[in-house]
């Protein structure tokens, strides 16, 4: 089981050095995740959560400490360098796919991802019908529309079509950063089952960083809770699945840290 | 009276294609602004005038032609990675020191190739309407080839994240693609597109200037911005891209020739490059959401079942 694809080692991160207005957004962190792990991320706002998916995809170089995939020390390695081994969905849906392109040239895009470009036709038959069938996969009607620019669509079957560019070349770790939270409560519902679909298949190491508690508690076998740049607690299996929303909510105000209102909103409507 | 005007146009405007293509690549598909075309129009001239002069084939000398704005585009883009000035500063900057280096080539501010060995001799041996048609009929040939040569480029995997890369860099470099390389792609192949124009110019014209250059720039986008107005390409539609850029260019083209034809003395002329760029500007901002108005009215007509949501997406877009 102990396959590690993702290493964490003392990794520091550090904004505005040796300035007044200096943050220490990582404060070491050591994290391992294997093969097949499913690892969602949870803390208040501050606690780093966005800093250390900024450090994995390699869009912030940590100040001190190492990045370490598939044993490979890629620490200096710029962001398009790791895309082969890292896939990362945004926030945003804005920001995964680019609203000009059709859905099928952006789809051809993230087809090459990590790969060299070439000068060969970025779309050919066989591509086409294996992208179409892709997208068929989500029930949308989306196969339909392959040649409509992607601006055109609505903010979650953009968010579905950067799920489905996630998958297309199977990733070493898969990067999902609030993926949901710009979502409405019914299309988040929607796009989390395509979420436990996808990472059952691509049996790689997965990164999920939410504000929802529940989310964080239903998806995934671990369960990390990071506050002022630290994992202050790390939950496994079992010891996971027997948490409550209420019993994550104490973890992270027992260290004195505010739980948003989003999250506790979340709560109340599940309580209901 | 007309069909002067119109071969005029054909004359004049083709050589300009390329150049018009190569500040659709910065201006429209990176949505950034490079200065340094109007320096290497003149230095592609300036290179292919004196090559041409010295007897060289002239094939060979559009293609060192070609090579010189290339480099001249490779230093705008040193001056932006390493320094880090932005393409706007290291264009301008470039564009002056280009100046210095064309008189240097040239020797002379202006160059003859009365006599010389051109792409036109053959064809269009001694001036007259004949002639023109028959340099139109080649410059159109070469243009056509250019822009087809453009288009499959376009479809290819590097031409694809060219594409996505001025929209969405955050996205294109998620998917692997070094944003540094599409900045040399693409900076490289603008400035390579405006010196082969200048190349294409002198031959045309039949001298080459240091002065060539002034004004291309705003001529470009100009023309960019009309052609966008007739066919408002997206990113995936790479006809209409092709499409855009030629009928932008002939078209701006023709709005000069016209003025001249009508009397305007040839001093004006930058006047009316400005304010047709202005009025295509205000086209855009105005006209374009009408227009499109009016085509999702059209639309909703055919197909009634979901014309309010398509109404709904012709606001939010338009």
């Amino acid at each position: 089981m102990a396959d590690p694809m993702l290493e964490l080692r003392d990794v520091r991160l550090v904004y505005h050095r040796g300035r007044v207005d200096e943050v220490q957004a990582l404060r070491g962190i050591d994290l391992v995740v294997d093969k097949g792990e499913f690892v969602t991320v949870v803390g208040s706002n501050g606690a780093g959560k966005s800093s250390m998916v900024q450090i994995i995809s390699g869009a912030a170089k940590p100040t001190t400490g190492k990045v370490v995939l598939e044993r490979r020390d890629v620490t200096g390695w710029p962001d398009y360098k790791r895309a082969g081994f890292v896939a990362r969905v945004f926030d945003d849906p804005r920001v995964g796919s680019a609203p000009e392109l059709s859905i099928e040239d952006n789809l051809a895009l993230a087809l090459a991802r990590g790969k060299r470009r070439t000068l060969g036709f970025a779309l050919r038959g066989h591509r086409r019908a294996l992208l179409r069938e892709r997208v068929a996969r989500l029930g949308l009607g989306l196969e339909d529309r392959m040649h409509d620019r992607v601006g055109l669509l609505s903010a979650g079957q953009r968010q579905s079509l950067t799920m489905i560019m996630a998958g297309l070349v199977a990733p070493d770790v898969l990067l999902l950063d609030e993926h949901l939270a710009a979502l409405d409560p019914a299309t988040a519902q929607r796009v989390l089952g395509l979420t436990a679909e996808l990472v059952a298949e691509m049996d790689c190491a997965t990164v999920m960083v939410t504000h929802n508690m529940d989310h964080a508690l239903r998806m995934g076998n671990r369960l990390l809770v990071m506050s002022r740049g630290r994992i202050i607690h790390d939950v496994s299996d079992d010891a996971k699945s027997a948490l409550t929303v209420s019993a994550v909510v104490d973890l992270i105000t027992g260290v004195g840290d505010v739980v948003s209102d989003r999250s506790l909103l979340t709560e109340l409507e599940n309580a209901e | 009276m007309l069909i002067n005007i119109l071969v005029d146009t054909l004359v004049t405007g083709l050589p300009l294609v390329p150049v018009v293509l190569g500040v659709f690549i910065v201006l429209q598909i990176r949505q950034d602004f490079d200065l340094t075309v109007e320096g290497s129009y003149a230095f592609g001239g300036g290179v292919a005038g004196i090559l041409i002069v010295a007897g060289v084939n002239p094939v060979v000398a559009m293609i060192a032609a070609a090579a010189a704005g290339f480099a001249a585009g490779m230093a705008t883009t040193a001056l932006t990675l390493f320094l880090r000035l932005p393409v706007l500063l290291a264009g301008l900057v470039m564009n002056m020191a280009l100046f210095s280096i064309t008189l240097r080539v040239l020797g002379l501010p202006t160059l003859s190739l009365a006599g010389m060995q051109t792409i036109f001799s053959a064809v269009a041996p001694a001036p007259g309407r004949a002639a023109d048609l028959a340099t139109s009929a080649v410059l159109g040939g070469i243009v056509v080839l250019m822009l087809a040569a453009f288009a499959v480029f376009l479809k290819t995997e590097v031409g694809l994240a060219l594409r996505a890369s001025g929209v969405n860099e955050r996205m294109v470099r998620s998917q692997g693609v070094s944003d540094r390389g599409m900045l040399i792609l693409s900076l490289g192949m603008s400035n390579a597109l405006s010196a082969f124009g200048g190349a294409l110019t002198i031959q045309m014209q039949g001298y080459a200037d240091v002065n060539m250059g002034s004004g291309v720039f705003v001529l470009g986008a100009g023309s960019v911005l009309l052609g966008m107005l007739f066919l408002n390409p997206g990113g995936s539609q790479v006809v209409r891209i092709v499409l855009a850029v030629l009928l932008g260019g002939l078209v701006y083209r023709l709005i000069l020739v016209a003025a001249l034809r009508f009397g305007l003395p040839a001093g004006d002329l930058k006047a009316v490059t400005a304010l047709t760029l202005i009025i295509a500007v205000a086209a855009q901002g105005y006209l374009a959401p009408a227009v499109q108005r009016y085509t999702v009215r059209l639309r909703e007509r055919r197909t009634p079942a979901n014309s309010s949501a398509r109404a709904r997406i012709g606001a939010s877009h338009g």
